[in-house]
């Protein structure tokens, strides 16, 4: 008789250690789940400078004691999907806090909650009304000509229309994972939106719902984020610091408000039906939105692994825009990792405050051109970088810590979260 | 002879109770009618008229009743109506039998519908693909059942009924159309626990097999999420996707219009009525927006002009 291959003995132990594990594991996870639990997102300080219907402005108050602080200010325009409190999810992780230690006057805008009454709001009054009346007030608040923008996502998209149509306010543009090229199928959200019926839609619901449009999220990768995703939070539920970000991480991706539904109709219309946007051929309350009027410094950063917005989508803007100094850097990860990954996070906010800083002084000069790339010979000053997973070297990471601490007078750096735990969070922020 | 024995002659008692019951009653609505004051002003003549006109109507009424009692005392009348009494059942059963034969009918009607039900399934071969059956069961409604909600409504009600139609006609349909896209979505779950138990098979018989419950969940969602990227990649995906988005949109634009018709009862404004005030507020908007810009670089100007103005 032969002997069996299959270790049964050692997979019944395992089987009833695991069992024993989730069994002290489920006794440790009702105390936390019992206790106060701290999950507020959105904790830096700012002020409400501007309001115009439902839209707001944020206003940041950087650290003071920040070296090199930039002249210019960054008006960040965030999307009309999901909410801006992304840029600042949990206290060891945010952008916005980045941004201020590195010397950063910071503005974000608040789209705020669109209800039915926004049903009729286009682009058009987001870009030449809302964008345009805000970048106005910061302009005449500095008393300055030009005012820096960032846009993300959707947000980035509608950065670039107005720095087509209003060059003459905005000194440096940074789209962050934007859509600008709709014609790929290489992210299902675009294969997906090209046959919708997009007026039957607005008809039906008016306003696009949030729930609708997370829902559709889910279901770009439903083995991940429905499944995978509850599993990793019940194996590490007794885990308190865990268990408040996955929790803050939650809140923000359901924290979904509707989209006025004739904005959502011209996005899908000219972009992803028709991809007029890189064409120089998409028109705004009569104006034609031409790239090549978009003539300031511009860098561009995109995932790798975004299934939202594909690299495809993003990687032909800085060729088609009449600026000579453009910069393409891609991250290898997914859509939101460039924001809320801590590894990513020590690459993406320096990178933004260094490429500001060298473009903040008028008297600078622009950078030497790099080295050119065979299918960039029409633009001099374009530079196309891949930054991988790998972090940086150990002096550098030291020395940016020191700046961190430095920058942050009113709260301790908090203590970095250990190696297992934050790796079920980097995993789910990359797979978004 | 007496005078009351002559009338008990030429009326039966029982026709004579009639009579004096008809009589009775007579009086009691034309003197009820009757007490009603004459009004002094103008306004209520038309009341009057109507009074009138009630009265006559009301003795007409009467009279007629009493005629018709009186024509049937008489012995022609007498035999006519023996003969009627004899015809009745018949009338009856003839009505009963219409009646009969036209539930029969329906009921036949109906039972060759599930009979054709019957044929149809038969013709689909449910053994390799599931989703077959949401498509047969949703030909089945829109072939054999989808024609009842669109049996033309008459009457003053027609349009509120006729959307109330449409809403269960478009509830039904989205519902099937959600069931197969559901048994769609659902085509990755089980596949993905067949090729891990062949791929565990595999793995026993070559003797490495993963010993931690862990490992053989990371095998198996790393299986389900490449059947769900296959999945989604494929025609039949989308065009699902958008058949049950499409259907859900009809519906909800089905159950919009009966709401509409509900609301229209109560003092609470549609969607309709207030997206149409929307958009005015929003065009009007926009326009005051724009004037108030205008406004301010002229005041700009004007100080700009009267600041490089010489003094005096």
């Amino acid at each position: 008789m032969t002997q069996t291959k299959i270790p049964i003995e050692l997979i019944l132990e395992s089987l009833a250690e695991d069992t024993e594990k989730a069994q002290k594991r489920a006794e440790k996870a009702s105390d936390v789940l019992l206790s106060p639990l701290h999950y507020d997102v959105a904790s830096t300080p700012y002020d409400i400078v501007y309001e115009e219907d439902r839209v707001k402005l944020k206003h940041y108050s950087r650290s003071e004691t920040a070296e090199n602080k930039l002249k210019t200010p960054l008006l960040v325009v965030y999307a009309l999907i999901n909410r801006e409190t992304m840029l600042d999810l949990q206290p060891d992780r945010s952008v916005v806090k980045n941004f201020l230690q590195d010397g950063i006057d910071l503005y974000m805008i608040d789209w705020g909650y669109p209800t039915r009454k926004d049903r009729f709001v286009t682009i058009d009054d987001h870009v030449n009304g809302y964008i345009d009346n805000i970048i106005d007030f910061i302009r005449e608040k500095h008393q300055i000509q030009k005012v820096n923008i960032m846009g993300i996502c959707m947000g980035g998209t509608f950065s670039i229309m107005y720095s087509a149509l209003h060059p003459d306010k905005i000194k440096n543009l940074i789209t962050t994972v934007t859509p600008s090229s709709f014609d790929t199928d290489k992210g299902l959200l675009h294969v997906w939106m090209k046959d919708i019926d997009i007026d039957k839609m607005i008809q039906t619901y008016g306003n696009i719902p949030g729930d609708l449009m997370n829902l559709g999220f889910l279901l770009l990768n439903p083995a991940r984020l429905m499944i995978d995703k509850y599993v990793g939070f019940m194996e590490n539920m007794d885990n308190k610091e865990f268990v408040e970000n996955f929790v803050r991480m939650e809140r923000w991706i359901f924290d979904s408000p509707d989209v006025p539904g004739e904005t959502f109709r011209q996005f899908v219309e000219d972009g992803y039906k028709n991809n007029l946007l890189i064409q120089s051929k998409m028109y705004l309350d009569g104006k034609r939105v031409d790239l090549k009027k978009l003539t300031m410094p511009m860098l561009n950063f995109y995932g790798k692994y975004d299934h939202l917005v594909p690299p495809e989508s993003c990687d032909q803007i800085t060729s088609a825009v009449g600026s000579k100094d453009t910069e393409d850097v891609c991250l290898e990860t997914g859509h939101i990792g460039i924001y809320v990954s801590s590894k990513f996070q020590k690459q993406f906010s320096p990178k933004i405050a260094e490429w500001l800083k060298a473009r903040d002084q008028d008297e600078l000069p622009v950078p030497m051109p790099p080295k050119k790339k065979a299918s960039e010979k029409t633009n001099p000053l374009h530079k196309r970088v891949t930054i991988n997973k790998k972090p940086p070297t150990r002096k550098t990471q030291t020395k940016k810590l020191d700046q961190l601490t430095k920058g942050n007078n009113t709260k301790p750096p908090q203590k970095p979260p250990s190696k297992g735990k934050s790796l079920l969070m980097q995993k789910i922020s990359e797979i978004i | 002879m007496t005078e009351a024995a002559t009338d008990a002659e030429k009326n039966p008692p029982n026709e004579l109770l009639f009579i004096n019951w008809l009589e009775a009653a007579t009086d009691l609505w034309s003197n009820l009618a009757k007490t009603a004051a004459p009004n002094p002003d103008g306004s209520k003549q038309t009341k009057n008229a109507a009074q009138n006109r009630f009265l006559g109507q009301w003795k007409t009424n009467l009279s007629l009743m009493k005629s018709f009692s009186q024509a049937m005392n008489e012995s022609e009348s007498e035999s006519s109506t023996a003969q009627a009494i004899d015809v009745l059942p018949k009338i009856i059963l003839r009505m009963s039998k219409s009646g009969w034969d036209t539930g029969f009918q329906i009921q036949k009607h109906l039972l060759e519908k599930i009979g054709k039900i019957g044929k149809r399934t038969e013709a689909y071969n449910f053994d390799n693909l599931d989703e077959e059956v949401f498509k047969a069961s949703t030909e089945i409604y829109e072939k054999e059942l989808q024609q009842y909600f669109h049996v033309p409504p008459l009457g003053l009600n027609r349009y509120y009924q006729e959307r109330l139609s449409s809403l269960l006609d478009k509830h039904n349909l989205f519902e099937n159309t959600l069931a197969e896209f559901l048994s769609v979505l659902y085509l990755p779950m089980e596949k993905s626990f067949k090729v891990l138990q062949e791929n565990l098979q595999s793995m026993a018989n070559e003797g490495t097999l993963p010993k931690g419950t862990k490992d053989h969940y990371a095998m198996w969602i790393k299986i389900l999420e490449g059947h769900y990227m296959n999945l989604f990649k494929s025609k039949e995906y989308t065009d699902a996707l958008h058949k049950t988005l499409s259907k859900m949109e009809d519906f909800l634009l089905a159950k919009n219009e009966t709401l509409h018709d509900f609301l229209q009862l109560l003092p609470i404004p549609t969607n309709k009525e207030m997206d149409e005030l929307y958009k005015e507020f929003h065009v009007l908007k926009k326009r005051v927006k724009e004037l108030e810009k205008q406004i301010k670089v002229m005041s700009k100007a004007n100080k700009g002009s009267q600041q490089s103005a010489p003094a005096g």
